[in-house]
């Protein structure tokens, strides 16, 4: 009985494994599979194998998928920090790229890693392939439109300029290449706005949600407003991620035909 | 055309199966373990039947698993290596990996050495001490870990516990004498093996990239 119990089980287990859509669930299944496996070993007396059992198929075998699962199922986000598309709010992290980014991760099931970096590391990491794709405070430079991206949000690069004095913007950005001559770089959204709010700077270059968190601040309201070129907010993936475009602009496809992007727009912007 | 070659195979798996319920094979002879363990000096039953018809079927099982690693080795390095992405440390992996590796090597070690009084013995061992390392590369990323390892040791301790298993083995055929005692060595001998076996597969296979 107790046999023929475990045997059923058993069955019902590897069954659930092989329907998970999720590695990381089927692998865990997986393993349980190998524990009841073992308990039937031990069932049948056969203790022996029982033990071989349990020690490869729960142990060894199981910490070999986890090693794999973790080395290649996760997508590895360099992320940008801007707010409202994608930022950190206590320990959750927000906005509507981080929206977009999920739906990602559940239409390839895989998991998402996420490391907050400056706007200047973007170019390098994603050639290294450290991160698979970057999103956030993103407007492609012009070396960094040689990646596969993904068009997400009309924007515009401005340039405010309030006073005398030089002009700031985000290094390694595309508004840092339509910086003048003379102008100074700071590698955060942050350093940028306290270095305009002690009145270090002139003004800045700046793309529209910039120059919107300086109005949202208060920094900047009656200042001149000159705009320089039309560009797009992207999400940009690492050159041998075009698989990953390629499902992200589906995605995308899909929320415009049944309306859910003007949706998130109103929600967030 | 899969499908249908599943099915035959399955169906053949099956066939295999019931032919070994029919009366066709006579069931194998078995020697009582008191007279085998008197032959071969063992003190129990589970020793008597390990080195009375086991030891040599696991011997060279520890020299196929020796190869197959040896294989691994030399087909994945001309492949060339990949960089590890950064990854940070786990807490909570890492907590969890402090806490249970101490329990997981002792209770290796336990099998290991009592593999000759109960259900047990090297193979599990290693695997279970492996699956401890593997936990311990969760936690601190494997290029870490295999640095903190020392590689370029573990190749000589491999074959130097291989040649030392093969060389005992050979040298109990003409002194005719086993015992327990022996068992022991081998066991622990036999752990150790697959433990750096076990870590050496994964290292390669995580840390080289390429077609093969």
């Amino acid at each position: 009985m107790t046999v023929l119990l475990l045997a059923v089980l058993a069955f019902a287990l590897a069954a659930v494994a092989l329907t998970r859509r999720r590695l990381l669930w089927g692998v865990a299944v997986l393993g349980v599979h190998s524990l009841v496996l073992a308990a039937l070993y031990f069932a049948l007396s056969a203790p022996d194998v029982a033990l071989a059992e349990a020690a490869i198929g729960f142990g060894l075998v199981t910490f070999v998928y986890l090693l794999a699962i973790r080395r290649t199922g996760r997508i590895a986000v360099a992320a940008v920090e801007c707010r409202p598309l994608l930022y950190p709010e206590g320990e959750e992290v927000v906005g509507l790229v981080w929206e977009l980014l999920e739906l990602l991760a559940a239409r390839t099931h895989r998991e998402l890693e996420l490391r907050w970096v400056e706007r200047g590391e973007v170019e390098g990491l994603l050639s290294s392939r450290e991160a698979d794709l970057a999103a956030g405070d993103l407007v492609p430079s012009a070396r960094e439109t040689a990646f596969p991206q993904v068009p997400l949000l009309p924007t515009r690069i401005v340039r405010v300029r309030r006073g005398n004095g030089p002009l700031g913007a985000i290094s390694g950005s595309r508004e840092a290449e339509r910086l003048p001559r003379g102008g100074r770089l700071f590698p955060r959204r942050r350093e940028l706005l306290e270095a305009l709010e002690r009145g270090e700077l002139g003004g800045a270059v700046v793309n529209l949600l910039e120059l919107r968190s300086f109005y949202l601040r208060g920094t900047f309201r009656d200042a001149e407003i000159e705009p320089l070129e039309d560009a797009d907010f992207v999400v940009l993936f690492a050159p041998d991620e075009g698989e990953l475009a390629e499902a992200l602009r589906e995605i995308m496809t899909e929320l415009r035909e049944k309306g859910e992007w003007e949706e998130l727009l109103r929600r967030y912007l | 055309m899969k499908r249908a070659l599943t099915i035959a195979l399955l169906a053949t798996l099956l066939g295999i199966l019931l032919f070994g319920l029919t009366d066709l094979f006579p069931p194998a002879e078995v020697r009582p373990w008191a007279e085998m363990a008197r032959a071969y000096g063992a003190g129990n039953g589970v020793a008597s039947i390990v080195l009375g018809s086991r030891l040599y079927d696991t011997l060279l099982e520890v020299l196929v698993f020796a190869l197959a690693m040896v294989g691994v080795r030399y087909t994945l390095k001309p492949l060339g290596k990949w960089r590890e992405p950064v990854v940070p440390e786990r807490g909570v992996v890492r907590e969890m990996a402090d806490v249970l590796l101490p329990v997981i090597i002792v209770f290796a070690v336990y099998l290991a050495a009592s593999g000759h009084l109960g259900p047990g013995g090297g193979f599990p061992a290693g695997a279970i001490a492996g699956s401890g390392l593997l936990l311990l590369a969760m936690a601190k990323g494997i290029e870490r870990l295999s640095r903190e390892l020392h590689e370029g040791t573990l190749e000589p301790l491999e074959y130097g516990t291989i040649a030392v298993l093969l060389v005992l083995g050979c040298l109990s055929i003409p002194l005719n004498h086993r015992g327990s005692g022996l068992l022991v060595v081998f066991n622990l001998l036999i752990g150790i093996e697959v433990t750096i076996g076990a870590w050496v597969v994964l290292h390669y296979f995580a840390s080289h990239r390429g077609e093969i």
